[in-house]
């Protein structure tokens, strides 16, 4: 039954982590440039459940979830912020410069909360309480069932706007070809700016996912990122169903690696094990949807 | 290069001598071990400049190999007591194996790619100094490293230390200045700018790659290494992601290029904790906002905005004689293809193509779109590998060859979307090919440019040149590589009619030279009465390949490029 509840586990973490790497494609899609600020977003979440936490009258056990709203709309504010700020100004400079500014913008961010809130680890609410489930023979915590559904109502709803509504066909044709979509009368810039607050939204919810188990502190920014940039890898870059894929798989790795040595261990290997495939394939495990042409 | 002695330069000079009268009279031994730091940083930032600036490669593993070295010298001389004149030398060879190690796979990979791979060999790196206790010390590190000592003088603090890591700095700045030579500074920028021609121009952009982060960990280990000696401990935070901050900081907020934005940077950075001590915790935040600042508002560094260097030389002069400039004649050759095939993904872009070209050809070739008319210029100059068929230049079998190898035998191309870097100037981009391809004749830069009639626009960037110029250009660099096959991908397209003529001129008397043109187009009326022969494609195929009258009767031509048969 060991299996069945490490399944579990890594069932929760990799929700989790599929809302992070979701929201980084949406905005690599919009910009065809890396968010580095992606990891600190998932921290500024958390904090901002920690935060609003403090409005909660104490002791009446009012479940975390509630916060959810206001986590989406702060990291959604937020993600405008790193758009305008970091993205805007500089779209026309080559991807790297991108790259840069969103480093900065995460400096920014992870050190502003250091000063605000202090460097050690904060935990936000349970999300519906504490307590678990016999659930095939394992146990699921409440904490986890609340992880696993928020993200697949968050993922959900993005899969229908996406797929089905008039916005979600916007959304899609800039990631297609920018130019064409531009000529065809879709505002490019206010979908770019969607990417953000929709992206840097999902998250901040990952943050307030994560923030109760793992804890969150100012610092946690950079292996977030870097969870989400690999999973993007694996998954084909680009992909919104492979980034899921490609979180879900690094949680059963940390999880199931983890289980039988140390977390260190498990961390490195998938940095090893993330070598190799670029070794191995160095245009990525499925290649990219484009080629440049000469 | 010479008369470099206004703008940066003189300005260098002024501050270096106002900041050693500084360092040996008034600095505070406070004062001291910051500007030792700032040397220490230097040295960091000059390296990087080589893979961030020139190579145009976002690499996260710059701090990885600081903290490389400092560990080294960190473990060696803490736990065993050896001495600088080994650990030193040492820090910066296993900062230098370690890239190598990665640089095959690593290096080949794109911007993002490169990027990820980087920052995952760095927290590797860190994970270790963090958890391989026995030998790194744990998160606590290690004390008790000891300080430089040579012989009998000894450089363990204040200003013996502060000196002899700024006489490194030096010995730094003379490497760097050597191996960044205006030749190699040309060739670096058509690399980053222009990747898919470069190789076209003889350049090796794997070689290129290769030394410029080979040379980033060299320095990043001597950084480390001097970092360790001037705190006397070592401990993981120099593997950790923040030093990569602080050199990116520096090398964007300085300039990504050049001694002088590196020691900038580095004077700043290291000296703004000082100036903004009243922001409290808030400072890394100041940082951040002062990384983005620059990104935006002073994108090649606060260095760019010192005068730059005024260089003298002579300008460029019309070799003597009335009338048009001839041509250097090239020496008569036959390229033969056969059977090439290419297939990407579902497309059959080339089949079974035959093809020859004799000294003194004009082939044009025609083709509706997707017809495989870039594939088979791409195939002929080593840009793609054909699946089946054999290419033949001369008596050389050339199949599969690197594009560099090619452009140096002697088959030059250009390419459909103009690939020249808008900073350089004309000047430098022809010499770039001259001298990359080694095949050139042994003329100058203004013999290759006068036939074309660029001398007047010798100085000035490929960026502000019209769209007419920027073509001749073009074809004038790969003329200069000394070819005697030349491929021309759409040479003429958006140019006006006299500015075609021009070019068709120049294709004639090219060939009179004895070069064979292989030349790519759309318009029928430019190719006709200057082509030697037509040559039309149609999905992947020769469908004919006559001469021009012959070949624009065929039903088969009308019927695939005209869609009509009675045209």
């Amino acid at each position: 039954m060991l299996i069945a509840q490490l399944a579990l586990n890594a069932l929760a973490l990799g929700s989790a982590y599929a809302l992070v790497a979701i929201g980084f494609v949406l905005v690599l899609n919009a910009t065809t440039a890396v968010n580095f600020a992606h990891g600190e977003s998932v921290v500024a979440g958390g904090f901002a459940a920690v935060a609003l936490a403090m409005f909660l009258p104490p002791d009446l056990g009012i479940p975390g979830l509630i916060l959810l709203p206001g986590v989406l709309v702060v990291t959604a504010v937020l993600g405008l912020a790193i758009g305008a700020l970091a993205y805007l100004p500089i779209h026309n400079r080559p991807p790297v410069s991108v790259f840069v500014t969103t480093i900065a913008v995460g400096i920014i961010i992870a050190n502003s909360l250091n000063a605000g809130f202090g460097a050690a680890p904060q935990t936000a609410p349970a999300l519906i309480g504490v307590g678990s489930f016999e659930f095939l023979g394992a146990r699921l915590s409440r904490q986890s069932l609340a992880i696993i559904v928020t993200a697949i109502v968050l993922i959900g709803g993005l899969a229908f706007v996406l797929q089905r509504t008039q916005l979600g066909r916007q959304f899609r044709a800039c990631s297609q070809d920018p130019e064409m979509a531009r000529a065809l009368g879709i505002r490019l810039t206010r979908i770019t700016m969607l990417a953000f607050a929709l992206g840097t939204a999902l998250a901040g919810a990952a943050g307030l996912l994560l923030a109760h188990q793992f804890f969150i502190s100012p610092s946690d920014g950079g292996s977030l990122i870097l969870k989400a940039y690999i999973a993007v890898v694996i998954g084909g870059w680009g992909s919104l169903r492979g980034a899921a894929a490609g979180a879900m798989l690094i949680a059963i790795f940390e999880i199931g690696v983890a289980a039988i040595s140390s977390q260190p261990v498990a961390e490195g290997l998938l940095y090893i094990v993330v070598l190799l495939v670029l070794f191995v394939r160095p245009q990525g495990l499925f290649g990219e949807p484009q080629q440049v042409r000469a | 290069m010479t008369g470099r002695i206004t703008g940066r330069t003189g300005f260098m000079l002024i501050g270096g001598v106002a900041l050693a009268v500084y360092a040996l009279f008034f600095a505070s031994s406070y004062d001291q071990r910051i500007l030792t730091l700032s040397g220490v940083y230097v040295i960091l930032v000059l390296g990087y400049q080589f893979i961030f600036g020139h190579a145009g490669a976002l690499s996260l593993a710059q701090g990885a190999f600081f903290g490389t070295g400092a560990y080294v010298t960190g473990i060696l001389g803490s736990q065993f007591g050896t001495g600088f004149l080994l650990t030193f030398p040492l820090s910066i060879a296993v900062a230098t194996i370690i890239a190598a190690i990665v640089a095959v796979p690593v290096l080949r990979l794109q911007t993002h790619y490169f990027a990820l791979a980087t920052l995952a060999l760095s927290q590797l790196l860190f994970l270790i100094g963090v958890n391989w206790e026995s030998i790194t010390g744990g998160a606590n590190g290690l004390s008790g490293v000891p300080g430089i000592t040579i012989g009998a003088w000894s450089f363990t603090r204040g200003l013996p230390l502060l000196a002899i890591v700024w006489a490194i700095v030096g010995l730094a700045m003379v490497v760097a200045y050597r191996q960044m030579t205006p030749r190699r500074v040309a060739a670096f920028t058509v690399m980053r700018e222009t990747p898919l021609a470069a190789p076209s121009f003889g350049i090796d952009a794997g070689m290129l790659r290769l030394r410029a982060f080979l040379l980033s960990a060299a320095f990043g280990g001597a950084a480390g290494a001097l970092f360790v000696h001037t705190n006397r401990v070592v401990s993981p935070d120099t593997l950790g992601f923040g030093v990569m901050i602080t050199c990116l900081t520096m090398t964007v907020v300085g300039g990504r290029f050049g001694i002088a934005g590196a020691v900038l940077g580095a004077l700043l950075l290291t000296h703004l904790p000082e100036w903004f001590r009243f922001l409290d915790a808030y400072y890394l935040v100041a940082v951040g906002v002062l990384l983005l600042a620059s990104v935006v508002f002073a994108p090649n560094g606060i260095v760019s905005l010192l005068a730059a260097d005024t260089e003298r030389r002579t300008p460029a002069r019309r070799p003597a004689g009335p009338g048009p400039v001839p041509f250097p004649p090239a020496r008569p050759t036959h390229l033969s293809a056969e059977n090439l095939s290419k297939r990407y993904g579902g497309v059959q872009a080339l089949e079974a193509v035959t093809l020859h070209l004799e000294s003194g050809d004009i082939a044009g070739v025609i083709g509706p779109n997707g017809a495989g008319k870039t594939t088979l210029a791409n195939v002929l100059t080593g840009q793609a590998i054909p699946d089946t068929g054999r290419i033949q230049l001369g008596d050389d079998d050339i199949t599969a060859q690197a594009a560099q190898g090619i452009a140096r035998k002697g088959l030059a191309r250009t390419f459909q979307t103009p690939q020249l870097p808008e900073g350089l100037r004309v000047r430098d981009v022809v010499e770039t090919a001259q001298s990359y391809t080694r095949t050139g004749t042994g003329l100058s830069v203004e013999a290759a440019l006068a036939p074309f009639g660029l001398l007047e626009h010798a100085e000035t960037p490929c960026g502000a040149l019209p769209h007419g110029v920027r073509r001749r250009v073009e074809i004038c660099r790969a003329v200069a590589t000394g070819p005697q096959i030349l491929v021309l991908d759409e040479p003429a397209a958006g140019l006006t009619p006299d500015e075609q003529a021009e070019i068709s001129d120049i294709c004639t008397r090219l060939a009179g030279e004895g070069l064979a043109i292989l030349l790519i187009d759309h318009n029928v009326e430019f190719l006709r009465p200057l082509a030697t022969r037509l040559i039309c494609m149609e999905a992947g195929r020769v469908i004919a390949d006559a001469t021009p009258a012959e070949t624009l009767a065929d039903p088969r031509v009308r019927d695939a490029y005209f869609g009509m048969n009675d045209l």
